[in-house]
This record gives C-alpha cells, sequence and structure tokens, in this order.
C-alpha cells in the first residue's frame, strides 16, 4: 500500500458534488500537486486529508493506517493556509514552538528545534518579532516552519503563495521545494497556477469537476495531454479539429479533434519535403504577437488558424501575409477524445 | 466537534434571546387583557389603547416628542456638516480636536451635560435661559457622537478628497460639489445616524426632566406619571414606546443591509 | 493644501480663513452647550452652599466624603455598576461567541432580537420588570399560589432587583459590541490550532480571548459608562430612595426637597472623575494588550 491512499472519495456539501469517487495514492517523501481551476475540489481533498472537513463517504489511509474517523489533532498532519494564519498575538518564536508546547517537549528542546526551522526558512533574524512586522512572504515562510517542526506525517500547502506578488512567489517556490528535499518530508500542495505546478512537483494530479483528470509527471503532463481539459488547462496548445487537420496536412486522425503545441511547429520559406513522421503544410501569416524571448504567429493553413512559437533571437522573420511552409512532427500531433 | 459548537451556540442564543424577550411580552400580556393574576392572562382587550389614543394629554406628548427630537437632529446634521466639510478638507490638521470635542458627551452622558447647562443659564434673564432653548442646547449636544461618527465614516467610505477634486477639475467649486457630489452619496450614512439619534433623543427621560418645564412633556415623562395613576394605562403606553423603538431599529437595519447590498454590488463589478 | 491652481483675487492663505467661518456654527453650539457648562460646573463645585462671597472652598468635597449618604451613594453606584458591568461581559462573550459559531436564520433573528432591545431601557424597561417581579408583578403571584419562597422573597425594589434590571440593558448592547471583534477572528487561526493539536480550550486561552482583549477592555468602559451614568431605569424604580450617584446629582438641582446645586456640582464632578479613571485605566491596558498589532 502507498504511504498515503485515497479511497473512493466522495463529498457534497447540500446537494453539491465536490469530490466524486477519487483514487489518489502518494509515496512517501513526494511532492505532489493537485491542479486546477477554482472550485474545482483541489483544496476540499486536502482538507478532507488534514480532517478539517468530514469525507462523505470513502476510507483514507496515511502510513498504513485508515484516519478517516481520526480527529484532525491525531493524525499528525500539518498545514500552511492560504494566508492569515499566523497567530497574531504571538512573537515568530511562539507561534513556531506552539505545537512543540503542545507535545510537552522540554523547554531547551523546543527552543533548539525553533531556532534550526528558522534558520532553514532563513528567518532567524525576524525570532522576536510579531506577524504584523512581517511581510506576505515572511509570514507565510513562518508558518511553513510552524507546520514542519513538529516532524508531521505529512505537509499540507493550501494554496500558500496565491497571496504573494508575483515576484517573490518564484522563488518562494524554489524555496519551498528545496526545503522540501532537505527534509524528505512527504508534501501535498495546491495551487492553480500550472507553472507553479511544473516548476514544483514529483507528480501532478490535474483536477477538473470534482474528479481526478489525469496523473503524471510534470514532462507527462505537459507533452502528453490526456484530455481536452488538460490541453485547454496546460501550456498554450492549438485545439484544432480533425477533420479540417486531416484535410490540411493530407493525413488521417481517428480522434474528433487535435492538440499541438505551438513551440513543436516549425515554419520556414522554403519548401519541405514530406518525409517520413512529417506533416507539411503550407500558408500564410495571419498575425503575430511578440512575448518578449518568443514570437507567435498565427498561421493561416486552409482556413484553419494554427499558432506557431518561433524564438526571438535576431530580427522577426515573417511579415503579415508571407507565404509559409509549416511543418509538424507526426508523434507529437495528439488526438483527443 | 464543530457540531457541537453550533449545538452550544443555539443554546445560548436562544436563552439570551428568551431572557431579552419576556419582559417585553410580559408588557404586552399586560396591556392586551383585562386580568393577569394567575399564570393564564383572562379577558382579551383593547381598551387599554382606546384609552391612551383618546387621551389628549398623551397625544400632545407624543407630538412633542416629535418636535422636541426633529429640530436638533436638523441643527447639529447642519452644523456638522458645514464643520467636517471644513475640517478635512481646509484644516486637516484640526480634525483630532474636533473628534476630541464630538466625543465628550459620550463620557458625561445625560445627567451632568443637564445640570451643568442649569448651573449655567438657569439664572441668566436673556433667550438662553428659556427651558426650551436648554434642552434643544442639551439634545444638540448629547447626539454629537452619532451624528459625527455617521458623517465621518460616510466620508471615509466614498474617497471624498478624490471626488471633490474630480468636481473641481471640472469647474465646480469645493462646497458647492460638496453638497451636490459628496452629501447624496453619504446620504443613507447621515439618515442611520440621525435615526440612532432619534431612538436616542427618544429615550430620554433625565435631561428633559431636569431642563424642560412642566409644560413641556415627552413620551418618557408621560409612561412615568401613568405608572402612578394606572399600571394598565401605563402598560399600554409603554408598548407605543416600545414598538416606536423597534420600527425606527427596523429602519436603521433595513438601511444598514441595503448599504451593506449596494457595497457589494459596486465591488462585484 | 497648496493652492497654485487657484487663479482668483483672494490668495491661498485668506481663502483659507474665509472657510474658517463655517466651522462658528459648530463651535458655538459646543462652547455654549459643552465646554462652557462643563467650566461652570466645576467652578461652582469650588463654590460655598450658604456664604455667596467664598469663591473657592473646599467644603463640598469635604461633605460629600464625610456624610453618610452621599458617600452611600458613591458605593451604591459603583457596586451596582461593577456588578452589571461584569455579568453584561460574560453573557456578552458567551452571547457573541454563540453568534461568531452559528449561521442562517436562527442566527439573524438572534441579531434583530439584540438590536431591537439595544433601545429598550429607562422607564419602560424599569416598568416591564415590575410587572413581573413587583410587589404585585405575575411571577409573584405565581409564586405566592404555588409557595416559591425564593420568589416570594425576591425584593425587585433594592439594588440586587436594580443590578438584575442594569444586567438586562448591558447584554444586548455589550454583544452588539462584541460581535465585530469575534469576527475579526480568522476561521484559519482555529485550524491551525488544531492541526497542530491543540483542544479548544488551548485555543482560546492562548489565542481567542488574547486577540480579543483590547475588544473586551473597550466593551467593558462603554458598559460602565452606560450603568455609572443610568438614571430613568433607577429613578422609574425607586424614586428618590435609593441612593445613587445620578439620582443625588439630580436631586440636588431638580426636585422637592430643598437644592443644592454647588455640592450637586461637586458630585457631578467625582462621578467625571470616576469616568474618567475607568477611561484612563482601559487606555492603558489596551496599549499593554496591543502591543503585537505592530507597526
Amino acid at each position: 500500500m502507498s504511504y498515503i491512499c485515497f479511497e473512493k472519495i466522495n463529498k457534497k456539501f447540500g446537494t453539491n458534488h465536490v469530490l466524486k469517487d477519487i483514487e489518489l495514492d502518494v509515496e512517501k517523501g513526494q511532492f505532489v500537486t493537485l491542479l486546477g481551476p477554482s472550485g474545482c475540489g483541489k483544496s476540499t481533498l486536502l482538507r478532507c486529508l488534514s480532517g478539517l472537513e468530514q469525507v462523505t463517504s470513502g476510507r483514507i489511509y496515511l502510513d498504513g493506517e485508515d484516519i478517516t474517523a481520526v480527529t484532525p489533532r491525531h493524525r499528525g498532519i500539518g498545514m500552511v493556509f492560504q494566508q492569515y494564519s499566523l497567530f497574531p498575538n504571538l512573537s515568530v518564536r511562539r507561534n513556531v514552538a506552539y505545537g512543540l508546547k503542545l507535545k510537552r517537549l522540554p523547554k531547551a528542546e523546543i527552543d533548539q528545534k525553533v531556532e534550526e526551522m528558522l534558520s532553514i526558512v532563513g528567518l532567524s533574524d525576524k525570532i522576536d518579532q510579531y506577524p504584523a512586522q512581517l511581510s506576505g512572504g515572511q509570514q507565510q515562510r513562518v508558518a511553513l516552519a510552524r507546520a514542519m517542526v513538529t516532524a508531521p506525517k505529512v505537509l499540507l500547502l493550501d494554496e500558500p503563495l496565491s497571496a504573494i506578488d508575483a515576484l517573490l512567489r518564484k522563488s518562494l517556490q524554489i524555496e519551498i521545494r528545496r526545503i522540501q528535499q532537505q527534509l524528505g518530508i512527504t508534501t501535498i500542495y495546491v495551487t492553480h497556477d500550472q507553472d507553479e505546478a511544473m516548476i514544483m512537483s514529483d507528480v501532478i494530479n490535474l483536477f477538473h469537476d470534482g474528479k481526478i483528470e489525469q496523473t503524471g509527471t510534470p514532462e507527462q503532463i505537459y507533452t502528453r495531454p490526456a484530455t481536452r481539459f488538460a490541453a485547454t488547462f496546460i501550456g498554450n496548445y492549438n485545439l484544432l479539429d480533425a477533420k479540417d487537420f486531416n484535410r490540411a496536412f493530407g493525413t488521417a486522425i481517428p480522434q474528433p479533434e487535435v492538440a499541438v503545441r505551438p513551440e513543436i511547429i516549425n515554419l520556414s520559406r522554403q519548401a519541405v519535403a514530406k518525409g517520413e513522421g512529417l506533416l507539411v503544410a503550407e500558408g500564410k501569416i495571419a498575425s503575430y504577437i511578440s512575448h518578449g524571448n518568443l514570437i507567435r504567429f498565427s498561421v493561416d493553413v486552409n482556413g484553419l488558424l494554427i499558432n506557431a512559437d518561433v524564438l526571438f533571437e535576431d530580427k522577426r522573420e515573417f511579415a503579415q501575409g508571407d507565404q509559409v511552409f509549416v511543418t509538424i512532427k507526426e508523434d507529437l500531433v495528439i488526438g483527443l477524445q | 466537534m464543530q457540531k457541537r459548537a453550533r449545538i452550544n451556540a443555539a443554546i445560548v442564543m436562544s436563552i439570551i434571546i428568551l431572557w431579552l424577550m419576556i419582559p417585553l411580552g410580559a408588557t404586552a400580556v399586560y396591556s392586551l387583557f383585562e386580568d393577569w393574576t394567575g399564570i393564564v392572562p383572562r379577558g382579551f382587550t383593547l381598551a387599554n389603547y382606546k384609552t391612551i389614543f383618546t387621551d389628549t394629554a398623551f397625544l400632545s406628548a407624543m407630538y412633542q416628542t416629535v418636535l422636541i427630537c426633529v429640530i436638533p437632529i436638523l441643527i447639529t446634521i447642519a452644523v456638522m456638516l458645514l464643520a467636517l466639510f471644513t475640517v478635512t478638507v481646509y484644516f486637516p490638521k484640526l480634525e483630532k480636536y474636533m473628534q476630541l470635542l464630538c466625543m465628550i458627551p459620550y463620557t458625561i452622558q445625560g445627567v451632568i451635560l443637564s445640570v451643568s447647562i442649569l448651573i449655567l443659564y438657569a439664572r441668566n434673564d436673556s433667550v438662553l435661559s428659556q427651558r426650551m432653548v436648554m434642552l434643544m442646547g442639551a439634545y444638540c449636544i448629547i447626539i454629537l457622537p452619532h451624528i459625527y461618527n455617521g458623517i465621518r465614516n460616510g466620508m471615509r467610505a466614498i474617497n471624498m478628497k478624490m471626488l471633490l477634486d474630480a468636481a473641481e477639475m471640472l469647474g465646480e467649486s469645493k462646497l458647492k460639489a460638496f453638497f451636490k457630489v459628496i452629501v447624496p452619496n453619504i446620504m443613507t450614512g447621515i439618515i442611520v445616524s440621525s435615526l440612532l439619534a432619534v431612538a436616542l433623543l427618544f429615550g430620554d427621560y433625565v435631561i428633559i426632566r431636569n431642563l424642560s418645564s412642566a409644560n413641556v412633556n415627552n413620551m418618557q415623562q408621560f409612561l412615568y406619571q401613568a405608572m402612578k395613576r394606572s399600571s394598565t394605562e401605563a402598560s399600554a403606553v409603554s408598548m407605543v414606546i416600545i414598538l416606536i423603538t423597534f420600527a425606527i431599529t427596523a429602519l436603521v437595519l433595513a438601511l444598514q443591509s441595503r448599504g451593506m447590498l449596494e457595497k457589494m454590488r459596486n465591488e462585484g463589478k | 493644501m497648496k493652492d497654485k491652481r487657484r487663479p482668483k483675487a483672494l490668495s491661498g492663505k485668506n481663502v483659507r480663513y474665509y472657510y474658517l467661518l463655517a466651522l462658528t456654527p459648530f463651535l458655538f453650539l459646543v462652547i455654549m452647550y459643552e465646554l462652557m457648562p462643563l467650566i461652570m460646573l466645576v467652578v461652582d463645585s469650588f463654590k460655598s452652599e450658604k456664604a455667596k462671597d467664598v469663591l473657592f472652598t473646599f467644603e463640598n468635597y469635604r461633605k460629600i466624603f464625610t456624610t453618610l449618604s452621599y458617600k452611600k451613594a458613591i458605593l451604591n453606584s459603583l457596586k451596582i455598576t461593577t456588578i452589571s458591568t461584569a455579568f453584561g461581559i460574560v453573557i456578552a462573550f458567551l452571547g457573541a461567541r454563540a453568534a461568531y459559531n452559528s449561521r442562517g436564520k436562527f442566527r439573524n433573528a438572534y441579531l434583530t432580537v439584540l438590536n431591537m432591545t439595544s433601545n429598550f431601557a429607562g422607564v419602560p424597561l424599569a416598568f416591564a420588570y415590575m410587572i413581573i417581579l413587583g410587589n404585585a408583578g405575575v411571577v409573584k403571584q405565581i409564586a405566592n399560589l404555588y409557595g416559591i419562597d425564593f420568589l416570594q422573597n425576591f425584593d425587585l425594589y433594592s439594588s440586587s432587583g436594580l443590578t438584575m434590571i442594569y444586567v438586562y440593558f448591558q447584554i444586548p448592547l455589550s454583544t452588539l459590541l462584541l460581535i465585530p471583534a469575534f469576527n475579526g477572528i480568522r476561521k484559519e487561526w482555529g485550524e491551525a490550532n488544531m492541526l497542530l493539536g491543540g483542544t479548544n480550550t488551548h485555543f482560546w486561552h492562548k489565542v481567542g480571548i488574547p486577540v480579543l482583549l483590547p475588544s473586551l477592555f473597550s466593551t467593558l468602559s462603554v458598559l460602565f459608562a452606560n450603568a455609572l451614568s443610568a438614571y430613568a431605569t433607577a429613578y422609574a424604580l425607586l424614586m428618590n430612595n435609593f441612593s445613587l450617584l445620578p439620582v443625588n446629582i439630580s436631586a440636588s438641582f431638580v426636585g422637592d426637597i430643598k437644592t443644592k446645586p454647588k455640592l450637586g456640582a461637586a458630585l457631578s464632578v467625582v462621578m467625571m472623575i470616576i469616568m474618567s479613571i475607568v477611561i484612563l485605566v482601559n487606555n492603558y491596558i489596551t496599549k499593554k494588550t496591543t502591543k503585537w498589532e505592530g507597526s
């Protein structure tokens, strides 16, 4: 059995069916992300694991033990919330020590653990300050220290960076990942930000409408979206009608729809010969948008608009109305059900 | 765990509601029955209400109550609007002194205010020694904190400085813009605080007792005198007072929840 | 306000003083009916009741602190105020926490009842209690009928009866004052406490009450002021037969017995001093208990 097992989890709020037959396994030491748009049920699943919500049906196992009916306080779980979770009347030291004191550890041991954990999150100099004196990012690092210092069996993070501004968010993503690997702590992370999920995770679970749409490593999820939803949520996939696509490229994809990543599409002025596993069509540049490091061209192929990304090296290669040849490796074209 | 907290909450709320409703219910039952000496009251009647509503003294007390409530409130609102406009726009440094002056009545309250006004003006020969003038003055001061807070909070909520600057850019003078743009926008706040002031003055007994002459009566005084005459009649007077107070509070709650809805709608945009 | 944008005949400074005129009605009102009366009150308290030519004497204050009935008035006032405030704050804590822990229609009904009864005080309230617990009151009659001793012996027209009525009007006021403070307690704090292994009691002890403390103290001082200066309730129930500060003050200015305005002024000053001490202590404690609110 895996370290954490969700077995046929259902959760209803009144008539609202939030989680539908969720099955999910998490291995020890993994960093697992629950990714999805808001309202898809990912936070609810996290709260069911913590015990802050009761499941309507199903069972949850942690470290070989059925914890479905165990109270939150006895589950041995650490959690970091979106924001405002630090106790405002307690200093940083006493916030982090809160859980250790409840375990009645000797004072010297508590002090040592608190100081050690604060140095790991890089806030040793803030130990005697109050939460209101810290920035949002510092507060979340204290919350992280407070959740980890009791050495929980699993660490839960519920969109901990969503209230932090973009620049700081990037550095905190890397820092949280570093701390997680340093301590080897099993972590479940909830986010709606696909970049964040890609950067941090060992495994991503893509949530949609109360169900897990797809599970895989970041590479698998990115390169092989299994459903239309996965393809729209991840990256900037071209979603094309298969009939039009077959007509334009003279091939036969059996599924009704295809997904093609813009960065695997090659544009050139010279004619390209149709080769083994290579799809070629002729089109016209309809428009383009500059994204800084790359330029996204929209190419009109027989009335079918396809986005293609070209790395911006020196100067823009094509102008509006230019004739171009579009080349795609056939095995990178994904048929969707 | 959460369920237990919710059950405890329901029990506590039920006890408090019951405790608060008993005196109200008792007054109502007493005013509507001829005889209530056992557990069950007997002989439903509206006679008590008929008596008081045909009593000219009661009707005159009612009329006078309205009059002495409304005039001080109108005066205080006008004075406060002018003063708050001037201070926030032209003399922001004076704000804290103004706040202090407006909050003093909170701590001195009715008894001390009324006797100190009495000391100052009772032996004076001018118009200031007239009982009605002293009463109005005292009423204007006792509602000062409510009116101040109502208008002040309203001004804070709408970002007055920015609106006035915008109006000035469009060629309107600040004072005109204040009455054309700001006042309509904080009208709900003004009305709510006036209603709270009405409730306060409506419930006043000590100030009017100490300051007014014998021929000026409000409903509280009328009730006090009625209590000595006949307790059944007094219960009807008391019920009328309670119902009017409730109506004022209900109006405040309705206006506040409407304001809340508007705010939510605006934030949703 | 820098007046570069104002190309008018009046210079910037003059415009400002011109607007000062708009402050005069306010200043008139406040000076005539708030400041001058209070100053006169203090001045009068040092004048002699009998000798008109004595301009400064402690005679009135000496009398207050040596005459039994005045000392009693102060003690009664302090006693009833303190007890009703203590009951009020405890009930308000439980009542506001109940509102915090619940949702929906019942909570709305509860809030409506609190709002509605928050203006129910003074003469109508005293009268309602007389109907229930007065000598001919319903509960009394029922108690006589069934021989319930403690109710038969309960005397509404006493300091405990008065305290009971004071507690009544403190409840809605204090609960309504505390509810917003409870709403400032974030759900996440309770959840974090639970996950870190704390019980509900532990949470309130370590986080909930400390966070509420400033609001509890400011509510306490409002309740104290409210009870100390309450006049109508006491007068309607007991007239001048019970020594209380506000009742004695009023009686020394207005009434059937011989008035003693200078002594009344001194009593008023004593009452203001008590009020000020409570406010100062409250401000001091608030400062002490909010050091974590940060800068």
